[in-house]
């Protein structure tokens, strides 16, 4: 039987303080958005953000503990077997642990789409190993996103990013060249972004 | 509290019966669209998770929050206290009991590369416990609603008829069956030869007409 207990998942702490516990990633699940968050070292929970890119609707569950959220400037303290659902992907959300041993599950997903795994997933998963400036390793696991989703705008441009910041200039550049060609506003993102300050003056960088 | 959000305490939501189990309709009380998720609760040795398969393609994972279950997939049974997660893919025969009085199990479920569509099963579940509970006119409004949002699911219209069958109302049973007809030829007359539910209307000419 496919079966863990929440504590036994690997957990990756973010910069914002909160610990990702990638249950989604863990059983390989393909049909839906589904995460458990617990607190690090800030007590963050659920990092303050809204869906309005990936338009998803999201419920938090407390499936242990205490947790403040506050959602639309309102706050809210829910305890084990309590839920929010936010429908309004432009609401600003955040959760922060009244207890230690909180633990949230987090479910999204656009209504009326088959689910996509999200890209942040992949700035998620390679945040610890960027923190250590571990740059193959960073560029392994964008290249493996990006076997599933090889036009993926954002994802080729933080690859460009990682590669400028590891120095593969000529790697970076064409990664920066397609997502800019897939998404034309990632060139003035690009143009301010300190992460490409290596390839900036090359005449093939997107202007 | 905004329009935008909606916060929901388990334990405080109206519970349905369906298949031996206690539905906490999650679904259908946000009216959640982009996946199945519900929760069901039970006190020790009492049926969690209804026994089937998922034939309908569903991933599901499920969540213990309170309590502890035992849960069942396959010929396999495992242990499951709070803060288990079970992830069971479709196919697999599934079913869960309660090791603890209130033992909750939420779960979200899925089909890979399709965009969400329950067939309303949770909303009839919800009907139906209003029907049995003597609430008729509550009852027809759920399913009314139901209907109105999702004019092509004919199996909303189908357990419409069903309930206006064992609630003693022929001609509108009938009415509803005709609107499903319209929707599905193919399933529909599997469940109208054997369904016990229609068993009220069996003998009016009117239904014998439909099987014909």
């Amino acid at each position: 039987m496919n079966v863990t207990n929440i504590d036994d998942l690997a957990g990756i702490e973010l910069a914002d303080g909160f610990v990702w516990r990638p249950v989604r990633r863990h059983f390989g699940i393909k049909a839906f958005g589904v995460n458990v968050y617990t607190p690090g070292a800030s007590r963050q929970i659920v990092e303050e953000h809204t869906e309005g890119q990936l338009e998803h609707e999201e419920i938090y569950l407390v499936l242990r503990g205490r947790v403040k959220f506050t959602i639309d400037g309102n706050e809210h303290e829910l305890g084990q077997g309590q839920l929010v659902f936010v429908r309004d992907t432009s609401l600003k959300r955040a959760g922060v642990a009244l207890t230690d041993d909180a633990a949230v599950l987090a479910i999204g997903g656009k209504p009326g789409e088959a689910f996509e795994v999200s890209a942040w997933e992949t700035w998620f998963s390679a945040a610890p190993l960027v923190e250590a400036k571990k740059w193959d390793e960073v560029i392994a696991v964008y290249n493996e996103a990006l076997t599933e989703r090889p036009d993926h705008p954002a994802l080729l441009y933080n690859l460009a990013c990682m590669e400028a910041q590891a120095g593969y200039a000529d790697d970076a550049l064409a990664h920066l060249q397609r997502a800019v060609e897939l998404q034309p506003d990632f060139a003035e993102s690009a143009a301010g972004d300190e992460d490409f300050a290596s390839i900036k003056d090359d005449p093939r960088f997107p202007r | 509290m905004s329009d935008g959000y909606e916060i929901l305490t388990l334990d405080e939501v109206e519970r349905a019966e369906h298949r031996g189990s206690n539905l906490i309709p999650v679904r259908y009380t946000l009216d959640y669209r982009p996946a199945g998720v519900n929760a069901w609760i039970a006190d020790v040795g009492g049926q969690l998770i209804p026994p089937h398969e998922e034939d309908s393609g569903n991933e599901e994972l499920y969540a213990v929050v309170r309590g502890r279950a035992s849960f069942v997939v396959g010929d396999e049974t495992k242990d499951a206290p709070a803060g288990s997660l079970i992830f069971v893919e479709a196919g697999h025969n599934r079913t869960a009991t309660a090791e603890e009085d209130g033992t909750i199990v939420f779960v979200v479920g899925a089909t890979i590369g399709e965009a969400f569509d329950g067939g309303g099963w949770d909303t009839f579940a919800v009907a139906y416990g209003l029907y049995q509970a003597g609430r008729i006119d509550e009852s027809r409004a759920v399913m009314e609603k139901a209907m109105s949002d999702r004019p092509d699911q004919w199996a909303l219209p189908y357990n419409a008829a069903c309930l206006a069958s064992l609630a003693g109302n022929p001609d509108e049973a009938i009415d509803w069956l005709h609107k499903a007809l319209e929707l599905n030829q193919e399933e529909i007359y599997e469940y109208l030869r054997s369904d016990s539910d229609l068993d009220n209307i069996r003998e009016d000419p009117r239904f014998q007409e439909l099987l014909k």
